[in-house]
């Protein structure tokens, strides 16, 4: 589930073991374990603040949504609402045209990146024609004679599995029920 | 005059008094009082399975007939409580099996259930009559067959939102022919269902009165099993689908007959998978019913739920998606008129801010109808103006929860906070006892909190208050505060410390994201020895220095007069 997936993992929760007894030594004052304290992604901020990058209205709406924003983008764990209801919503919006799943897009070589919505998207094509409207270069369509060039770029998409697949193998619902993020690399690394 | 009563007359006289609250205070009158009501006393509630030990529940209370336990804290519902966090009902129900209970009622909340757990319940307590799973985790349905085939006495069985492993075992044959005497049977959660096993078990089941189905029970197996019970109390639907292919008329036809004949459905639910075109057939009982839940119904549009909704004039309780819109709210309010309970859960919770309902709706139901007292309403925007109208017309609020999606979203009129709107609502309804937050809040909100709410049990913040002031102004001014859970506030060590006696007070405070330290929290449990303070650290970094002027991500705490437990996962750690 393209939302909720991806905006939980970077708060994923250790794998303790099932042994109750070994529980840490947490009541003994003498060990102090380590807390990070503040969550990662508001050190990265407060660190590209310091060093004076101008950051994009885009960026900053994923740490911190303002009121602004046209577009939704939602912190941990909101809305407060059951899992189980959102998953059987998440179920039917597959076959509404009016849900929407946003997934993050980064460019090689662009820090900042965008964020898309799938479901606006038809297919395959309509996904290449609106990312060459966002991106500033030319995505060779899957299949085509592939250039090894640092001009041209292909579109690679994140799988539940954690893998780097190439966008356009699969069937577009499919490919839509696994992609987590996109990414588009050079040409040339292919 | 009460001490001159044999034993046997005061506890008569306990009898009649059934809340938990009041027993609690009967048992606090003199020693006397104590010892009578603690023999008599079979329906035991505990908020928190942490606060206390099965041990001094049994020593307490040995005539325990009915319990209820709840484990995880409220914020796990919404994945911010890690998997193995705790919750462990396995400890009470080995205790119990030892002691000579005899428990007949078992209702647990957010707690991990295992299926050795369920095995050795079934296994332990002749007369158990009565098991109610909500949200709980853990088991598969090998468990729930240890229930179905050992329970000889079960009448109840309710699975409500829970995460259950099905193996392929159909549990529901596991009952054996000689089980006649379940009145209510929930499994709506699960998958799968063996459908000649269920309608064996309804046909030989004539007391059966509230029955909630699963996806997996088609519209035709819904038909003959209402022909079985019509004298259904409560029914919740499995899938309420026509296969296109099929002749479907016929089957229709059938199905609203069927229906017509279930004059007793009072409460109507489940619609986990519906069409459109079927839904007319429940039309014939909508005048009856008093409890509607449609909001797993996702795919009816607006204008066939206010079909619907025109027929149900004795409503008291809906629950809904907020495909309704403004305008079906509108229809609700002037059709319900006996409505106490409205739920608007949001259709699209990720999307673009499609305005599916907005402050309009929410005014009209509640000119509407007066008598709403409890609320849960996910939106996309909310006025001041509104807030302060629906407290106008509305004041008898007992729960008012509102989510507005955006978080920190202002009033889009005036760009004002909703401080006064939710000030209105407290200051109006003087018996509210839970209250969720949402939308831009400064620490005025909380100031009126403090000041109005006498009666609040449950607050729920987020994304709210400028400083420690909006937190103390909570802490000092209710009273009856028993939860209190926070997540991204700057409220830090100040508001925590301030008053540390306050907790034991409370059942429990979560707060995550805020501004409290590491030195803040060990401040308080080392004042607080009855306070477990515990720190949920998910980061798998072991090459920091612990520094008290961290940040902590996620503390919750609690009173308890069992001290540390000794289950808590590595990523847990209780504070001494």
């Amino acid at each position: 589930m393209g939302i909720t997936s991806e905006q939980h993992s970077s708060a994923s929760s250790i794998d303790s073991s099932s042994d109750p007894c070994a529980a840490a030594a947490t009541s003994s004052s003498s060990f102090c374990p380590p807390i990070q304290g503040n969550n990662s992604a508001r050190i990265d901020l407060s660190t590209d603040l310091r060093l004076g990058l101008s950051i994009s209205s885009s960026y900053y709406n994923d740490l911190f949504p303002t009121p602004t924003t046209t577009t939704r983008v939602q912190p941990l764990s909101w809305p407060p609402i059951r899992s189980i209801l959102r998953s059987a919503h998440l179920d039917k919006a597959l076959d509404h045209k009016q849900s929407s799943l946003f997934i993050k897009i980064y460019m090689e070589g662009i820090p900042i990146g965008r964020k898309l919505n799938l479901f606006a998207q038809d297919g395959y094509d309509s996904l290449i024609t609106t990312i060459a409207h966002m991106f500033p270069t030319t995505i060779l369509c899957p299949g085509a004679d592939r250039v090894h060039s640092d001009k041209y770029h292909v579109l690679t998409y994140e799988d539940k599995e954690g893998d780097w697949m190439m966008v356009g193998d699969v069937p577009w619902e499919m490919f839509l029920n696994n992609v987590k993020r996109l990414k588009i690399t050079r040409a040339d690394r292919c | 005059m009460m001490n001159y009563f044999p034993d046997e007359v005061l506890e008569h006289v306990f009898d009649f008094v059934t809340s938990h609250r009041d027993r609690n205070a009967v048992s606090l009158v003199c020693k006397l009082w104590y010892r009578v009501e603690r023999f008599s006393r079979q329906r035991v509630f505990i908020g928190n399975c942490y606060a206390i030990s099965p041990e001094r529940l049994i020593a307490r209370f040995p005539g325990v007939k009915a319990l209820t336990l709840k484990g995880k804290p409220h914020f796990a519902d919404f994945n911010l409580v890690p998997q193995d966090w705790g919750g462990y009902v396995q400890p009470w129900i080995e205790a119990l099996a030892r002691s000579r209970i005899g428990l007949e009622e078992l209702r647990l909340k957010r707690m991990v259930v295992s299926d050795e757990s369920l095995d050795v319940l079934s296994r332990s307590f002749t007369n158990f009559k009565s098991l109610v799973l909500v949200s709980c985790e853990g088991f598969t349905t090998d468990g729930l067959a240890a229930i179905a085939a050992n329970c000889r006495f079960l009448r109840e069985l309710d699975l409500q939102e829970n995460e259950i492993e099905e193996k392929k075992n159909h549990w529901l044959g596991c009952f054996p022919d000689s089980c006649t005497s379940l009145v209510s049977l929930n499994f709506a959660c699960l998958k799968e269902i063996n459908l000649a096993a269920l309608e064996r078990l309804v046909a030989r089941n004539p007391n059966l009165k509230s029955l909630k189905l699963n996806r997996a029970v088609p519209i035709e197996a819904l038909q003959r099993i209402l022909m079985r019970a019509p004298q259904l109390v409560d029914l919740g639907t499995g899938s309420f689908v026509l296969d296109r292919d099929s002749d479907d008329s016929e089957t229709y036809r059938k199905l609203k007959a069927t229906i017509q004949k279930c004059r007793s459905i009072r409460n109507l639910s489940g619609f986990l998978e519906v069409a459109p075109r079927c839904l007319p057939a429940v039309y014939p009982i909508c005048l009856n019913l008093t409890y509607l839940n449609l909001s797993y119904a996702a795919g009816i549009h607006g204008s066939e739920l206010i079909k619907l909704i025109r027929f149900c004039g004795k409503l008291q309780r809906l629950w809904i998606l907020d495909c309704i819109g403004d305008k079906g709210l509108e229809v609700v309010a002037s059709t319900c008129k006996d409505l106490q309970e409205l739920r608007v859960f949001p259709s699209d919770p990720f999307g673009a801010g499609h305005a599916a309902v907005t402050e309009t709706g929410l005014v009209a139901i509640s000119s509407g109808c007066p008598k709403l007292n409890s609320l849960l309403y996910f939106c996309q925007q909310m006025t001041n103006a509104a807030l302060i109208a629906v407290a106008k017309n509305c004041t008898n609020f007992i729960r008012f929860r509102l989510c507005i999606l955006d978080p920190a979203k202002p009033d889009p009129v005036t760009m004002q906070p909703l401080d006064e709107g939710f000030g209105a609502i407290v200051q109006s309804s003087k018996r509210i006892r839970r209250l969720s937050l949402s939308g831009l809040l400064t620490d005025r909100v909380f100031l009126y909190i403090g000041m109005y709410a006498e009666q609040l049990e449950m607050l729920s913040i987020a994304f709210a208050g400028d400083s420690d002031k909006g937190m103390l102004y909570v802490l000092n001014g209710c009273k009856k505060l028993r939860k209190l859970e926070i997540r991204d506030s700057p409220f830090g060590d100040m508001a925590l410390l301030r008053d540390v006696g306050k907790y034991e007070t409370m059942r429990s405070l979560w707060m995550s994201s805020c501004d409290v330290t590491l030195g803040g929290c060990k401040t308080l449990a080392k004042k607080m020895p009855r306070l477990n303070v515990e720190i949920i650290n998910e980061n798998d970094q072991m090459e920091f220095a612990h520094e008290d002027s961290q940040k902590v991500e996620k503390m919750y705490l609690y009173r308890t007069l069992v001290g540390p437990r000794k289950d808590a996962p590595e990523f847990v750690w209780t504070l001494v």
